[in-house]
């Protein structure tokens, strides 16, 4: 007999094997509220990452402008005092 | 498609529970039965069968009906069982064949119909467990299952090329290993 057509017959035999049966109807409907349940939870707190990194861009892009804006301590120190008539 | 089935597909999407429980329980047979397949482990295969009906309940909207529903379950089935395959790959592991007292308890039946399914089974889940992830999905699909290219192509979305090509290559490893393990001397079957 050729291997191949010994693996066939010994295939033939194993399809017929009682499989086990589990009834885990209930548990797949606990698994999905449970699933259900994370996602619902999972939307406030995108929605809350969301909006604090919308919050961050804009403070981000204000500190940029007032340090644009914004004089050296140091330098008003050394700067000529404007001349002041003191008569 | 089944009217039953169809109706208990359009409840569950509106939310019913209990219709999705009716059609766990129609098809919870038949899903873990393929999925014996791809795990021997009871615990194993018990969760990969609830992986399996908690995505569908997930993807429901996405069926179309066009296709009987155990067709669509049955291909979530085969992926969820391949993805199995492949993270336990990752893992190193050594699977012997069943051990002496089995493999003589089937060289003592003199005919097929003598050999216990389930040491059948054994004996064919623990030779195809030595083959890579693809070649065994094909040939535990074409062994167990009696699927044809087509339908392989079709559930797992390859080509039906890519499948004949893979067939072809993991009969020839399965032989190999088969010859190397004495196999049919092992059952007797050499005449």
């Amino acid at each position: 007999m050729d291997t191949l057509e010994g693996l066939a017959k010994l295939a033939r035999r194993a399809r017929e094997e009682q499989t086990p049966v589990f009834g885990m109807a209930e548990m797949v409907r606990l698994r999905i509220q449970s699933e259900s349940r994370q996602s619902v939870t999972l939307i406030p707190l995108g929605l809350f990452g969301g909006l604090s990194a919308v919050a961050a861009s804009i403070i981000l892009f204000m500190a940029v402008q007032f340090w644009q804006y914004m004089n050296s301590p140091i330098m008003e120190l050394v700067a000529p005092l404007p001349e002041i008539r003191l008569w | 498609m089944e009217n039953a089935d169809w109706l208990d597909v359009t409840a569950s999407v509106r939310g019913d529970e209990d219709a999705y429980e009716r059609l766990v329980r129609r098809y919870e047979k038949q899903i873990t039965s393929l999925l014996w397949r791809f795990t021997r482990d009871p615990v194993q295969c018990e969760e990969l069968v609830q992986q399996v009906f908690v995505e569908a309940y997930f993807s429901l909207k996405t069926y179309r009906g066009d296709a009987p529903l155990l067709h669509w379950l049955r291909r979530i089935a085969t992926r969820t069982g391949y993805r199995f395959w492949r993270k336990k790959a990752r893992e190193p592991q050594e699977m012997p064949l069943p051990d002496f007292e089995i493999m003589e308890q089937i060289e003592a039946a003199e005919e097929e119909e003598r050999i216990d399914p389930s040491e059948a089974a054994a004996v064919l889940h623990a030779l195809l467990a030595r083959l890579t992830a693809p070649d065994r999905l094909v040939l535990t699909l074409l062994y167990f299952e009696r699927c044809g290219t087509q339908e392989i192509a079709e559930r797992m979305g390859w080509s039906r090329a890519k499948v004949k090509t893979q067939a072809l290559r993991a009969r020839r490893k399965i032989k190999e290993i088969a010859e190397r393990e004495h196999l049919l001397e092992r059952l007797g079957w050499t005449l």
